[in-house]
């Protein structure tokens, strides 16, 4: 009963606070949509690390294209101190190789990965398979369908790669996000949805496979792609921090201490186990190349299934 | 039973009402403010929502929602700017009876069927959600386009004037949306290479210039003649007699909401075109729809508030956000470590059933709320012209370039105000346009959906299901009807002006 | 027959045509995949349109001769410039800059002209409303400085 009381009262002192502190002011960008899977991350990721930092930040929805609208906003501001973007995965890794942006994977100052999530291949409860291979005999009479939450994504990029390097038939029909395939899943108009644990414990589904090098702890006899005997497969969802290029080297190096200390904060940790995000922290020279290779890997995946224009 | 009872409990507490009653006011402020909608009220408040505790932080946001799909019908009876898109219907019926002096009459009927709409709505929700649930499953892509086609069918009718004009506007709507990424595909369409057009045109920024711009420019066109004062609004509710007689526009209007509510992809705004034109094919006074009839408004206020208890039914049962509105109200549980999913209602049903009162709750703080938040309006309206003028431009800029952040969207904004008034001043019914822009992607995505599913096989629409097969089959009845009857009457208008003819000899 | 044509509902007629002319152009040179919706669409726009055209050319031969109305010219397009204008200069000089000329023109037209409501008007609706979502209520609009102040 208190915090509605003092978010009243924030609300009338958010204003004066605001405008004393105006200088030192930090925009996060999120490049979807207030409320949505990565916002919620985003918010909760900016009280503390405004904090450690000691600004006041404002979280700014910037949404449209694939997140890519956003993401530019943050490329296109070179040199700004006070602008950060809170990013997904398909903006930074997969949607500049789908088509001409203005922005590319060089044009970040990389601060920190925060989440990240692998994907599960999974079927409906419903249905009768139980195993990968099951799923690939099936689908020799009849291609399956599978479904995706929408065209570029990471659930689209995964199980392209798998039809390409599988026997596995399966033709693919986009949705506008994980919800309506969820939906068309249970109606079976598709059979095959490939998406992160989340979803997976929310809906009926089951796991036939993880795209990870390795099982994932909860789901021990769920074996990995590469275990099936098909090449070494590694989708999944992330995010991370990104700052635009130009920054000073001091200004990087306290957002990254910054970042650091929000992922290990408690606060975040209690959040990421509400929301089921697996924290998965690795400091800017990592994340760089991790984006790197991802970026690469999934320019592989478009090329192979015809997918670059 | 107990749970129910603790549910009652969570939500009589009073930070809860206390949420709703400021939650519900402002929603009815901001909806009624044209270029702000519900979208904008909630990232208002979503941020507040972090400190509070489950209950508190979805009554402030359902009170959000429900208000401002309700205020926009303030704004659309008292200048013909209807606050939310949701609202467009109710312009059609509501304005006109603000012309004719009986502006409090409209706005009485306006606040009762929105409320009766939300009540009957909950209702659905307690008792049948998850039954509406397994059915909205069976609603597949094609059985969306089956619906959608139907849906589209029965507006074609809706606008007022010419039929060839509005089916002009209708597909310039429809063209809007395809604007930007294509859904199936993701190759950029119509953005002559500019990257800022991939991302499309948004709906809230092309409703605000057609409808709030646009009237501006309308009335500063004519500002010298009386038609420009505002009238002072009052509240009239209906009586008890009045709401006897029109029961079954307000059950059915309810109804419509309910149902398209429930369905994924759909959402208010589309619910009160359906309803609008399902009035106008079967109410007992549907030859004064469109000349001010409460009915119409009726109709379109029903089922737009419908809609906001029915939206909850996929978000709840199946975890599936019908819209941006409901999508962001679940984000708002899972902050609180509440996912919606299959497995809500047996591990949460004290907190779904507590969400469920406060929807009920929120319903009559509307009612009770809308006399003063009406009589904010009527102040403000009292101001002289320019003053409101200059406001409804300032908000629709603010509506414009939040709702993505995206400054392009203000140019689109501006650019749809100068276009509107051009087709309104030619007269060219604007409703289409945006029943186009909200129909249109549902009906391309799903016939393409639809087509990858039957593999290029379009026949196979027809028998893909039962749902499916019924929907057709009421298309081809409401096809042979419409030529039918529009047969008849050609005929029998020939036939008076044939008999006008003869007995009137041409004297010139 | 050229004062028919320059009628206002024939021209806007014909922009419609042209309008869908052109654009039909381009969604025939795209995939067949991604095109086959907006073909159809733009079809009927342009069957439409023709029909619209025609019928207003037949409707406005007969009434030619109607005289028009002297009308004194309307500064209308002058607020419709003023209108996109701000809405194009938001992108580079943030939102308060180019709104506050524009809600003063708005008001000056709609005949507030005497300087103290004007001036109170255009601070409280253009700066009042600014503030209220800027900085109060967080919802950022477009900024001028990097910091996001103004």
């Amino acid at each position: 009963m208190k915090s509605l009381r003092y978010s009243l009262a924030a609300l009338a002192l958010i204003g004066t606070t605001h405008a004393a502190m105006a200088a030192d002011n930090l925009e996060i960008i999120v490049p979807f949509a207030a409320g949505g899977a990565t916002d919620i991350v985003a918010r909760s990721f900016e009280p503390t690390f405004s904090q450690q930092l000691g600004v006041t930040s404002v979280v700014r929805n910037v949404a449209g294209a694939s997140a890519t609208v956003g993401t530019a906003e943050v490329a296109n501001s070179e040199g700004n101190p006070n602008i950060i973007g809170y990013e997904p995965a398909g903006a930074l890794s997969i949607q500049p190789s789908l088509k001409k942006l203005p922005y590319g994977p060089d044009s970040f100052t990389y601060i920190c990965r925060t989440v990240s999530n692998p994907m599960f291949l999974m079927v409906s409860k419903s249905s009768d398979i139980t195993s990968f291979k099951q799923l690939v005999e099936e689908s020799q009479d009849q291609p399956f369908l599978y479904g995706s939450s929408g065209p570029g994504t990471l659930p689209h990029l995964a199980m392209a790669a798998t039809v390409v390097n599988s026997d596995l038939k399966a033709e693919h029909v986009p949705y506008s996000g994980s919800g309506p395939a969820m939906n068309a899943l249970a109606g079976n108009e598709i059979q095959i949805m490939a998406d992160t644990e989340t979803i997976l414990e929310n809906y009926d589904l089951r796991p036939l496979a993880v795209f990870a090098d390795h099982r994932v702890e909860g789901y021990d006899d769920v074996p990995t792609i590469e275990e099936l005997g098909l090449p070494a497969l590694d989708f999944s969802v992330w995010q991370g921090v990104v700052a635009p290029k130009g920054i000073s080297d001091e200004r990087a190096k306290q957002y990254a201490e910054a970042c650091k200390a929000t992922v290990e904060s408690d606060k975040f940790k209690t959040f990421a186990d509400k929301a089921k995000a697996n924290i998965a922290y690795l400091g800017p020279d990592d994340f760089k190349a991790f984006v790197q290779k991802r970026f690469e890997a999934n320019k592989q995946v478009l090329e192979d299934a015809g997918l670059t224009q | 039973m107990d749970v129910i009872l603790a549910a009652v409990g969570d939500a009589f507490t009073w930070q809860a009402l206390l949420a709703i009653v400021i939650g519900t006011w402002a929603g009815i402020i901001i909806g009624g403010l044209p270029g702000l909608g519900s979208v904008v009220g909630l990232t208002i408040f979503l941020p507040f929502t972090f400190g509070m505790d489950v209950i508190t932080s979805m009554a402030l946001l359902i009170g959000v929602y429900c208000g401002s799909v309700y205020g926009g019908s303030i704004t659309a009876i008292l200048i013909n700017t209807p606050g939310t898109p949701q609202s467009a219907a109710t312009t059609f019926d509501g304005y006109p009876m603000t012309q004719q002096g009986r502006v409090d009459e409209a706005l009485g009927w306006a606040t009762f069927a929105s409320f009766f709409g939300g009540v009957l709505s909950c209702v659905l929700l307690i008792f049948c959600a998850p039954q509406l649930a397994k059915f909205a499953v069976n609603f597949g892509s094609i059985e969306v386009f089956a619906l959608v086609c139907l849906a589209m069918l029965c507006i074609v009718g809706i606008s007022r004037g010419s039929l060839l004009k509005g089916l002009v506007c209708g597909m310039m709507g429809f063209f809007f949306s395809m604007v930007g990424s294509d859904p199936i595909t993701g190759a950029d369409r119509f953005t002559f290479g500019t990257y800022a057009l991939s991302s499309g045109l948004d709906l809230i920024p092309v409703v605000v210039g057609a409808f709030a711009l646009s009237e501006v420019f309308v009335r500063f066109s004519s500002r010298d003649e009386e038609a420009t004062t505002i009238p002072e609004a009052r509240l009239r509710f209906p009586g008890l007699r009045d709401i006897g007689r029109r029961l079954i526009e307000l059950v059915r209007g309810s109804f419509i909401g309910s149902f398209v509510g429930a369905l994924p992809g759909t959402g208010a705004a589309a619910a009160a075109f359906i309803s609008y034109a399902a009035a106008q094919k079967l109410s007992p006074r549907r030859a004064n729809l469109g000349k001010g009839e409460p009915d119409g408004i009726i109709a379109s206020e029903s089922s737009n508030n419908a809609v906001t208890g029915s939206a909850f039914i996929p978000t709840l049962a199946l975890g599936i956000p019908g819209d941006v509105v409901t999508a962001m109200m679940m984000g708002a549980m899972v902050i609180h470590g509440i996912t919606p999913g299959v497995r809500l209602m047996q591990d949460q049903a004290q907190t779904v059933y507590a969400l469920f009162v406060v929807l009920i709750i929120v319903n009559v703080a509307m009612l009770v709320l809308s006399k003063p938040s009406i009589g904010l309006f009527r102040y403000l309206f009292k101001l002289p012209l320019g003053f409101v003028m200059g406001g409804i431009v300032m908000f629709s800029f603010i509506g414009a370039v939040s709702v993505r952040g995206n400054p392009l969207d203000l140019v689109v904004a501006a650019l749809t105000g100068i276009l509107a008034y051009v087709l309104r001043r030619g007269g060219y019914p604007l409703a289409p346009l945006v029943i186009g822009m909200v129909l249109g992607p549902a009906l391309e995505s799903s016939l393409r959906r639809g087509l990858l599913i039957s593999r290029g096989d379009f026949l196979s629409f027809f028998t893909h299901s039962g749902i499916a097969t019924t929907l057709f089959v009421l298309i081809g009845l409401f096809l042979i009807w419409t030529v039918t009857a529009g047969v008849l009457e050609w005929r029998a208008r020939a036939a008076t002006r044939r008999k006008a003819a003869s007995a009137q000899p041409v004297s010139e | 027959m050229l004062a028919t044509l320059i009628h206002p509902r024939v021209l806007t007629a014909l922009a419609l045509l042209v309008a869908g002319a052109g654009l039909s152009i381009t969604a025939w040179q795209g995939p067949e995949s991604a095109m086959l919706v907006p073909r159809i669409v733009l079809t009927i726009w342009c069957v439409m349109a023709l029909a619209i055209l025609v019928g207003e050319l037949i409707r406005q031969a007969p009434r030619q001769r109607t005289a028009k109305a002297p009308r004194a010219r309307s500064p209308l397009p002058l607020l419709m410039a003023a209108v996109l204008i701000a809405a194009v200069a938001t992108a580079s000089l943030g939102f308060l800059i180019p709104v506050l000329p524009l809600v003063a023109l708005t008001l000056w037209l709609f005949r507030i002209r005497r300087p103290l409501p004007l001036v109170l008007g255009t601070i409280v609706i253009g700066g009042g409303l600014w503030f209220l979502f800027h900085h109060v209520l967080m919802i950022r609009l477009p900024a001028l400085l990097t910091n996001g102040v103004i």
